[in-house]
């Protein structure tokens, strides 16, 4: 179990810079999670802390040794890809014990640390069987076995469970935060699923073309993200462009561009500093909308036009003045295409960026 | 941090990261047999060809361009046409000469073809040899490639079947089949009666005739490559804008046909003039004046040295295939070949024929096959005549050509000769093969890996007669003198001459199975090394032993080399220098033994190749191909 840090962190190839000075610090039995749209560098990224690349610039701490330049198999961190890779001529067993072998472990102690392994992840009698006799969901477990026997100082995931079905997924991912949990491993985990990410991690890095956007806890960073990248990209919401006309004690006041009307808002990042004339972005999540009007919460009038019904919710698609609205309502309320509806949010809740 | 990320500081650092000591020893091992038997040597004729009386000189150049014999053209500053003098060119395209016999008349019509010097005769057979298989396996390609009838799969393999010779063995088969007492004038002339004159081809029309072929299906596969990975909806497209017929062809499917057929085109080119095989069975004839049999013929002085003037015309020979050779790199490199082997994920749509146009195909390729299988059926036939006069097959058929060899102690003694030396060779190849490959496969994009794969695959460009002469020029007088014995530059011949069939192979493998299952033994703690062995190795493990079969098989057959290190040294020399021998020599059994060490490479060539094919399944469509 280690810590990991990285200063600096830059991966070029030809004229992508994949990995754009990336600084991170994952803490002892952290499950760490990267996430970001496809090609935004967080493999690449996962890469140089395997040793599978060499940076072009920057350092990678394990603790408090600098491995930036330290070959892969000397690393001790156990990696499991998105295609698994395993070795399809060797058996599952084999598969495992691979690495155990390659440490010299005496014949029987590989016998029983793959046996155990094999039991915590559920995957015991089936030791004999070659890759392709084995289910999507069994290769992987095999993979994350293969990693996990040689008892890794980190485990690094590269979008683990994107081949499976969406079952699977959501009862995999459970596993492996337990797993992970007892076994008390550093994790990092890469996924562009941001639902996969939000349900995992102890922390989220959200990553876009090559760049660290923001780093937070799950909560954080659907609650307060930092930029329009990471509010666009995490969860669903409403968004309105707007300007700084004034401020109101801890809130600001807010002057829609489409239609003049005067809202208030919170700051949605405590770093963010926003003051009077900024152009902002102001973001109102489906959920921070309410029906019942409250003392000093801002009001819109919209127009249904969309309605999904989710079962313990309604998702409401609207429009006013040429605006998109997204709406989580209560599943009871009455609701149909083309009704016109008055909703309010908190000032709390309606969250400005800097644009 | 101030880290050194570009400039040289930074490559080495990548070079550090990526070289480990194993990846230096692959490396290594690699470069220092292409220096030893390819680089210096080929050097050492260049070099040599510009040395005279102590210094730099173009004498020798200058003693090929001035003497008739080699360049009788010569340039005559009037307005009359030709601006050329042909009067240096000898003899005439064919020749009419009447007998008496006792039957009547007879007329024979010779096709020799003119003589016009050895450097233009060359040129010329080879471009032919390359104009008639293109024509012809790109129209078989063509027919395979958009049209379906009955059997369409079947002739398509057994139109390739030339690949399964060299135009050694083929030659001596074909011309049993073509001189005035042959297999087609008794049938075309003797028995049918439908030509009323016997046709003798002989002479360079002869070598044009045996290399097309056999040439004609490298041609075919590339053409039949392109046009299957050709996406059948730029095709429909093309239709829905109203292209069809000749228009469609010619404005689309041509164009993307293209780079592969040129490839093919080009290799052939290539192959036509390194070939010595078939000068030397057609020997005695104007097929002896092309510069592979004329370096041949003079590269030992009696006086026990190098000859000069061969020297020079090898490197000519060397020069004008190296021209041809990145003409093939700038249209196709090799390893796109290989990417276009691996055909379309598209299903090629195919028309369904009428059956008028269905006979007219048949009929197109059946004649073809019948050409194309007549050096094959010569030379089996010959492999087991006891004797055989102007009839159609021979008067009595027996074994005894095969015992002879077996009994006879030098034929013997160069069987076992080949096997030994291309079974060491095969295991160099494997090791320099799995090596280059794996770096080429595994290292992209560190500098001078595109180098690297230039080098391994450049042999196939290279002819051997050039190879010959330089391993002469380099070695004689040290301890790997072929005087001494000839196995150690055979063994090396062969190594360098056939790796390029083994490292395609193993790099197919190589790109089939990815890197990520390399990475992952890493992460678990093998080092590279350990990662080579325990795991790569064995998952490419067949396209290995693919690899090394067709570079076993065609390193038996391999002739050039063997022919003049066998001429320096009868005791080591192959069993390729033994019907060469023979045939040359006019020894007893004429062309019969000969045919029958023939027929039996030429059988080990059809196992080892269908074997071959079956480890490699699907993906070995453009192995064979070279």
């Amino acid at each position: 179990m280690v810590s990991i840090r990285t200063e600096d962190l830059t991966k070029v190839f030809g004229e992508v810079v994949a990995v754009d000075h990336v600084n991170l610090e994952i803490k002892h039995g952290e499950f760490f999670t990267l996430l970001g749209p496809s090609g935004c560098g967080k493999t690449t990224f996962l890469r140089c802390i395997a040793g599978l690349e060499l940076p072009e610039e920057g350092r990678i701490f394990f603790d408090d040794q600098d491995v930036t330049e330290v070959p892969p198999h000397l690393r001790n961190a156990g990696m499991v890809f998105q295609n698994y890779a395993l070795w399809p001529h060797m058996s599952v067993f084999d598969n495992i014990a691979y690495g155990l072998k390659i440490r010299k472990v005496p014949k029987d102690e590989i016998e029983r640390r793959v046996k155990e392994v094999l039991k915590l992840v559920k995957l015991e009698g089936l030791e004999n069987r070659t890759p392709h006799q084995l289910s999507g969901g069994q290769q992987q477990r095999v993979a994350l076995a293969r990693a996990l026997v040689i008892n890794p100082k980190v485990l690094l995931f590269d979008e683990p469970l994107s081949n499976l079905d969406a079952k699977l997924r959501v009862e995999m991912r459970a596993e492996l935060k337990k797993l992970q949990r007892d076994l008390g491993i550093t994790a990092i985990y890469v996924t562009h699923d941001q639902e996969e990410a939000m349900s995992i991690s102890d922390r989220i890095a959200v990553m876009n073309r090559g760049k660290i956007m923001q780093v937070g806890t799950p909560k954080e960073i659907y609650k307060n993200p930092r930029n329009e990248f990471v509010a666009r990209f995490i969860g669903q919401g409403t968004f309105l462009e707007g300007e700084v006309i004034g401020s109101e004690k801890d809130l600001l006041k807010v002057r829609l561009k489409t239609n003049d009307k005067e809202i208030l808002a919170t700051s949605s990042h405590p770093s963010l500093d926003i003051s009077q004339g900024d152009r902002v972005l102001v973001m109102i999540r489906p959920e921070s909308f309410t029906l019942e009007p409250k003392e000093g919460y801002n009001m819109f009038d919209v127009q249904v036009y969309h309605i999904s019904f989710l079962g313990d919710s309604q998702m409401i698609q609207a429009v006013a003045w040429d605006e998109e609205f997204i709406i989580e309502l209560d599943p009871d309320v009455e609701v149909k295409v083309g009704d016109k509806l008055r909703v309010y949010s908190s000032p709390w809740h309606t969250l400005a960026l800097k644009l | 941090m101030g880290k050194a990320t570009t400039g040289l500081p930074g490559l080495l650092r990548r070079v550090k990261w990526e070289m480990d000591t194993f990846s230096w020893i692959q490396l290594l091992i690699v470069l220092v047999s292409f220096t030893a038997f390819l680089i210096i040597p080929l050097l050492s004729v260049i070099v040599r060809s510009f040395y005279s009386s102590g210094g730099f000189s173009l004498y020798w150049i200058q003693a090929i361009l001035t003497d008739p014999f080699y360049f009788p053209l010569r340039l005559r500053l009037t307005e009359q046409f030709p601006f050329i003098s042909l009067e240096g060119i000898k003899g005439s395209l064919y020749e009419v000469i009447r007998y008496q016999t006792a039957r009547g008349e007879e007329t024979i019509v010779y096709l020799m073809g003119w003589d016009m010097g050895v450097l233009v005769n060359s040129l010329l057979v080879a471009t032919f040899t390359t104009l008639f298989s293109t024509l012809l396996g790109f129209a078989l390609a063509f027919i395979f490639a958009k049209y379906r009838f009955p059997g369409s799969e079947i002739l398509r393999i057994v139109t390739l079947v030339p690949l399964l010779s060299t135009p050694f063995v083929g030659a001596i088969g074909l011309k049993k089949m073509i001189v005035a007492d042959g297999v087609l004038n008794v049938l075309f002339h003797d028995i049918l009666g439908i030509i009323p004159f016997k046709i003798e081809i002989t002479g360079l029309p002869a070598v044009v005739m045996v290399q097309t072929l056999l040439f004609y299906p490298i041609v075919m596969l590339n053409a039949y490559t392109a046009l299957i990975s050709i996406d059948p909806s730029l095709e429909e497209q093309a239709i829905n804008m109203g292209a069809s017929g000749f228009k469609l062809f010619r404005t689309v499917t041509l164009p993307l046909a293209t780079p592969g057929v040129e490839a093919g085109a080009l290799l052939v080119f290539i192959l036509s003039l390194e070939d010595l095989g078939t000068p030397i069975v057609f020997k005695g004839t104007t097929a002896e004046k092309v510069l592979t049999f004329q370096i041949f013929n003079r590269i030992f002085t009696p006086a026990g040295l190098i000859s000069q003037e061969a020297t020079t015309l090898a490197m000519i020979l060397l020069v004008i295939s190296g021209l041809v050779f990145v003409a093939v790199r700038r249209y196709v490199s090799l390893k796109r070949y290989a990417m276009l082997g691996k055909g379309g994920i598209w299903r090629p749509r195919r028309k369904k024929l009428s059956i008028k146009t269905t006979i007219l195909v048949y009929m197109f390729v059946f004649v073809v096959l019948f050409f194309a299988t007549l050096p094959h059926i010569g030379v089996a036939l010959l492999a087991f005549a006891k004797q055989w006069g102007p009839t159609l097959l021979p008067s009595s058929f027996t074994l005894d050509n095969f015992i002879a060899v077996f009994t006879d102690e030098e034929a013997s003694r160069t069987i076992m000769n080949s096997i030994v030396y291309s079974s060491i060779a095969t295991g160099f190849m494997i090791v320099l093969g799995v090596s280059a490959a794996y770096l080429v496969s595994r290292k992209k994009g560190l500098p001078g890996i595109e180098t690297l794969d230039l080098l391994v695959t450049i042999p196939i460009a290279v002819p051997g007669i050039a190879v010959a002469t330089g391993l002469f020029l380099t070695y004689l007088g040290t301890p790997l003198s072929p005087t001494i014995s000839g196995a150690p530059l055979l063994i090396a011949s062969y190594t360098i001459r056939k790796i390029p069939f083994t490292v395609r192979a193993v790099y197919s493998g190589l790109e089939q199975t990815d890197k990520e299952l390399d990475e992952v033994a890493w992460t678990v703690g093998a080092d590279r090394t350990r990662t080579f062995f325990g795991i790569v190795m064995p998952m490419i493990l067949i396209n290995v032993i693919a690899g090394g079969m067709l570079s076993f098989i065609y390193s038996m057959s391999e002739v050039s080399t063997g022919i003049v290190v066998g001429d320096a040294n009868h005791r080591d020399a192959p069993m390729t220098w033994k019907m060469y021998d023979m045939l040359f020599h006019g020894l007893a059994g004429g062309t019969f033994q000969p045919a029958a060490l023939g027929f039996m490479l030429m059988s080990l060539q059809f196992v080892f190749i269908v074997g071959a094919n079956l480890l490699l399944r699907k993906r070995a469509t453009a192995l064979i191909g070279l």
